[in-house]
């Protein structure tokens, strides 16, 4: 018959196994099997209340019968029954008659909150002054190891020190550690129905209470516990206990230091360490309940006496008590006979009731602990960056750009971190190679639809500066002045020059027929055709650029293998090269009635934007050929061919709109830099290339007209510089001639929307192209041609608000200057 | 190498296709009704998207008269959208139509 | 250390998080499939696409009060239906490129795997 009705069979369930710890609270786990918190009521089957105790053998073992005290355990004695009922009244009490006197009820019980002081916290009250509920603690087995040895795990922590700082309200509190009877103060008082208020929950509370207010205390007085008579807690020496001043916290205190004194005092280091920490060790409830095989391992270094763990052992003495179900109460049982005894029923059965509910929590406590501490800090950290070496394998380390692992897993990340890093920061950084891909486009590509004006715009800017140098270096030639100024929009005089037929025929790359328009065939097959092409243009871009950071070091002469590598490297950009090359199909012959191929990827706009990186990772010849197939079908470019001016003030949609601006942005740009690297003979045979298309076409439209203003202007940059042989001038008057020629019937047309548009600026910059270049006779033409658009914009302006009035006829002066005229004299 | 080359030439896998409308117009049905009409700039095997200049229009049939099944539309813009893939029910080429 | 056993993980541009870590400290609106939609400062995004929002304010916020005494969220993925993004903080071209980059790499895995 167990107390609590456990099947003692199943008791040495918990026992510890061999290298477990040694669980104090082990004999609480089948209840915890049971129910997280029980009810004492729930679970008692009330067979404490038949107890005869008078045939209870080991009752006087239990409840130290052989003490002549009063209140011998009669038959009435019940270990829950009544005192249960009146359990709350009774703390009430305490309390009130705590606060009331404080000192006056001090007297029986007890070395025993000695014995756990540590954890009994709330309950020594109940010792000093009043009934006591029973209760089973979880420290009866505490007695005989744990407590003292959890000193040495603080030191584990390394955390000992933290503890020490004591709260300054309580120093207040042992203030009288001989004058027990007055054992609390009322500000303890008072701290402890506050810490009281705090325990609501369970737990770690109890803890916590008796030791936030001596805990400093017992700091303070560890070296006095060594002389003092409360070393009498050594060994079973239970006499002196009873005239300590019960319950009174110095006992709480000093216990833990009335072990060690001798033998931790001369020790060195480590020892003293741990005695400091020892006060502590209660604030922190898990440490209390640390690795009891480390700590008692520890305690037998510093010489402590170290206790036989008594779990599944228990002593003969004890055994009848277990059976009586009394089990957990027996350490303290046999600590403290005397004390027990003297206890009245009531507050035997109280006391053990709070020790009991003390155990469960303490148990559980434990459970939740038991692990603590099997880690070290070290192997904590340990841990911790294996965890981290993870977790940057897996998302890349932001410290380490660059690197391929994180480029391959993190490139939107990498790349644009670097780039926007490189604007913040570092201008002058050197960027990675991916990092100038992007940024070497920033200004061309369509980044973002902020950037959708920035583009066209520089290009534009760039334009106009170009046509305006020329325009400036031209105006420094002598010209034929009086001719110009005389037949400036008042009597022309025609010259009859015949214009020269072009005597060279300019070499076309493939037979372009003269396809006037080609129909764009969309039928989903090539639509798909071309899409996939396209991704395998960037497909081998990305390659490419891969394979351009992937630059070996320039070998030594000597240095076979790197030379090698050097080969291999160079082997497989060319093999990148040629399968660009291929999936452009810049080379692809024209087919009558159909676009051409490479055309048709540039009606999308990932086409267009691949143009800038396809000039980047090809040679020379095949940019001029690329160059040379976009010139000799821009007439069949969908930002041509649909997107032809009318006087009419109609907006193209929006997709077209974009589609210009793209093209503008990315392919124009792209060429024009491209341009400047070309010599006259080259701009000579492209000007010819354009003459042999639709040239009403590509001057009726935006696109169109600034490739035309870009070739112009070149040839006269060129001519500015002085480059350019006799021959190659021969042949690009020639050729200039024959565009003129051939243009000259649609520059009247070729102007957007009505003259209220002011999008026209393109326009004068073409015909200030075209000016430049001009000769006398064709300066004549030109101004009779556009005569109508330049006289109105004069007078347009006159209505207009200054400053747009200015844009407007600055537009104009840029042509009229090119032929060496100017608005001031129209106004 | 070559590899890459029949990779992106040949369609093998359906995200094959939806790569090669990476920058072209695209119409996505949503769960709930829902249509997007924009420019792809993103996805992943989740069928999580980005599209940029954005249309959406949801279709939100009018209660009162469902008889005539009087199918009400709301169109908002949006210049730049993150779409979730949970709620993906198709990623098609957008026609002019 | 085992970066080939979680790059599985981390394989996607979008789910990676690789795209949405540019846009922290960006301002974003996340609509949710209830409609609601809560404007905030990106702080951080996971693999799962849950997103907290700092500073928020709901769009609607007439219709959905309960949210305005809210200053940050943790949403779970899940849930969201768009992100809107700023425009200006997206690089368009490299986002295709790595949105390319990844299709090649899954599809190089699907070969050897």
């Amino acid at each position: 018959m167990s107390f609590f009705n456990f099947d003692q069979s199943r008791h040495n369930t918990a026992a510890p196994g061999f290298s477990q710890a040694h669980d104090p609270f082990a004999s609480l786990a089948n209840r915890d099997e049971e129910a997280e918190e029980i009810d004492f009521e729930d679970t008692y089957d009330g067979l404490g209340d038949q107890l005869d105790e008078t045939d209870d053998a080991f009752n006087d073992d239990t409840f130290g019968g052989d003490t002549g005290e009063p209140g011998p355990v009669g038959k009435d004695f019940d270990f829950f029954g009544h005192t249960a009922k009146v359990a709350n009244v009774i703390e009430e009490e305490n309390v009130r008659f705590n606060r009331q006197q404080p000192a006056a009820k001090a007297p029986q019980p007890v070395a025993q909150p000695s014995a756990y002081t540590p954890i009994a916290g709330p309950s020594y009250n109940y010792f000093a002054q009043a009934p006591v509920r029973p209760a089973r603690t979880g420290y009866e087995k505490y007695h005989e190891q744990p407590i003292e040895d959890l000193q040495v795990d603080a030191a584990l922590w390394g955390v000992a020190p933290k503890k020490q700082p004591p709260p300054p309200a309580q120093p207040a509190v042992p203030s009288a550690p001989s004058g027990g009877r007055k054992m609390l103060s009322l500000e303890e008082v008072e701290a402890q129905m506050r810490a009281q208020a705090k325990a609501a929950t369970p737990s770690p509370a109890p803890q916590h209470q008796p030791h936030q207010i001596p805990h400093e205390q017992a700091y303070l007085y560890q070296h006095q516990a060594q002389n003092q008579p409360q070393a009498h807690f050594q060994a079973g020496v239970v006499e002196p206990l009873y005239h300590q001043p019960q319950g009174h916290p110095m006992t709480i205190l000093q216990r833990p230091h009335s072990k060690p004194p001798t033998p931790a005092q001369p020790s060195s280091q480590p020892p003293a360490i741990q005695q400091h920490q020892q006060p502590a060790v209660p604030q922190q409830p898990t440490q209390i309940l640390q690795n009891p095989n480390r700590l008692s391992g520890d305690a037998a270094k510093i010489g402590l006496p170290v206790h036989p763990t008594p779990p599944s052992g228990p002593q003969s003495a004890h055994q009848g008590h277990r059976q009586q179900g009394s089990l957990p109460r027996q350490p303290p049982m046999i600590l403290h006979p005397a004390q027990l005894a003297q206890l009245s029923e009531e507050e035997k059965a109280a006391y053990l009731e709070q020790e009991a509910k003390r155990a469960k929590r303490n148990h559980k406590i434990f459970q939740m602990s038991r692990d603590n501490g099997i880690m070290t800090p070290q192997d904590k950290n340990f841990i911790t960056r294996i965890q981290l070496q993870q977790l940057v394998a897996a998302t890349g380390n932001p410290n380490e750009h660059g690197t391929d692992e994180s480029l391959a897993e993190d490139f939107y990340y990498q790349v644009h971190s670097q780039i926007q890093a490189g604007h913040r920061q570092h201008p002058s950084q050197p960027l990675n190679q991916f990092a100038q891909t992007y940024l070497f486009q920033t200004g061309s590509r369509q980044g973002g639809m902020r950037r959708h004006n920035r583009g066209p715009e520089n290009h534009m800017q760039r334009m106009e500066q170009q046509v305006q140098r020329a325009v400036e270096a031209a105006k420094n030639k002598p010209k034929n002045k009086q001719l110009v100024i005389e037949g400036s929009l008042g009597k022309i005089s025609f010259s009859n020059a015949k214009t020269p037929k072009p005597l060279l025929n300019i070499k076309r790359n493939d037979s372009a027929s003269d396809v006037k328009k080609a129909p764009h065939p969309v039928n989903g097959r090539d639509k798909k055709d071309e899409l996939r092409a396209l991704e395998l243009v960037y497909t081998t871009l990305m390659k490419m650029e891969d394979h351009e950071r992937n630059m070996p070091m320039a070998p030594a002469e000597d240095d076979q293998e790197a030379l090698a590598k050097v080969f291999a490297w160079s082997n497989e950009g060319q093999a990148l090269n040629e399968q660009l090359w291929k999936a452009l199909r810049v080379q692809d012959h024209d087919q009558p009635g159909r676009i051409h191929p490479f055309m048709a990827l540039l009606s999308y706009s990932k086409g267009k934007k691949a143009i800038p990186r396809i000039f980047r990772h090809t040679n020379h010849e095949q940019r001029i050929t690329i160059f040379t197939r976009i010139v000799v079908n821009l007439d069949q470019l969908d930002v041509v061919r649909e997107a032809q001016v009318t006087t009419d003030d109609i907006q193209f949609n929006a997709a077209m709109r974009e589609n210009i601006e793209l093209f503008s942005a990315a392919i124009v740009t792209t060429l024009f830099t491209f341009m400047n690297e070309l010599g006259l003979d080259l701009v000579a045979a492209i000007l010819g290339l354009v003459c042999t298309r639709n040239v009403d076409v590509i001057a009726k439209s935006r696109i169109g007209a600034s490739m035309l203003t870009m070739i112009l202007s070149r040839a006269e940059l060129i001519k500015h510089n002085g480059g350019g042989s006799e021959q190659d001038w021969r042949s690009w008057d020639m050729t200039y001639t024959q565009f003129f020629n051939i243009l000259e019937p649609t520059l009247p047309y070729i102007f957007p929307g009505s003259i209220a548009t002011d999008q026209d600026t393109y326009v004068w910059q073409l015909l200030a192209a075209i000016g430049i270049g001009a000769s006398p006779d064709q300066q004549q033409r030109l101004v009779i041609a556009v005569k109508d658009r330049v006289m109105d914009t004069v007078s347009l302006a006159k209505t207009l608000p200054p400053a747009l009035a200015a844009d407007r006829l600055q537009n104009v002066n840029l042509f009229m200057r090119s032929i060496g005229l100017d608005v001031e004299l129209l106004q | 190498m070559a590899d890459a080359v029949e990779d992106a030439g040949s369609v093998s896998e359906p995200m094959d296709l939806v790569r090669l409308l990476l920058d072209e117009v695209v119409c996505v049905k949503l769960r709930g009704d829902r249509e997007l009409k924009g420019r792809l700039h993103a996805y992943d095997s989740h069928c999580n998207l980005v599209l940029g200049e954005v249309e959406e229009t949801i279709y939100v049939v009018d209660d009162e008269d469902t008889e005539e099944d009087d199918l009400k539309t709301i169109s908002r813009k949006s210049e730049m959208l993150f779409v979730r893939g949970d709620s993906v029910v198709l990623i098609s080429p957008f026609t002019r139509s | 250390m085992n970066a080939r056993h979680f790059s599985s993980v981390v394989q996607h541009i979008l789910t990676s998080s690789s795209f949405f870590k540019t846009l922290i400290d960006h301002e974003v609106t996340v609509e949710l499939k209830n409609d609601i939609q809560i404007r905030g400062v990106l702080k951080s995004v996971d693999q799962f696409l849950n997103i907290k929002l700092d500073n928020i304010q709901v769009v609607e916020e007439l219709k959905y009060p309960h949210l305005s005494a809210v200053k940050n969220v943790f949403i779970r993925g899940s849930v969201v239906r768009y992100v809107h993004l700023p425009q200006e903080s997206v690089d368009i071209q490299l986002l295709e490129d790595a949105t390319r980059r990844e299709a090649a790499n899954q599809a190089t895995k699907a070969k050897q795997g």
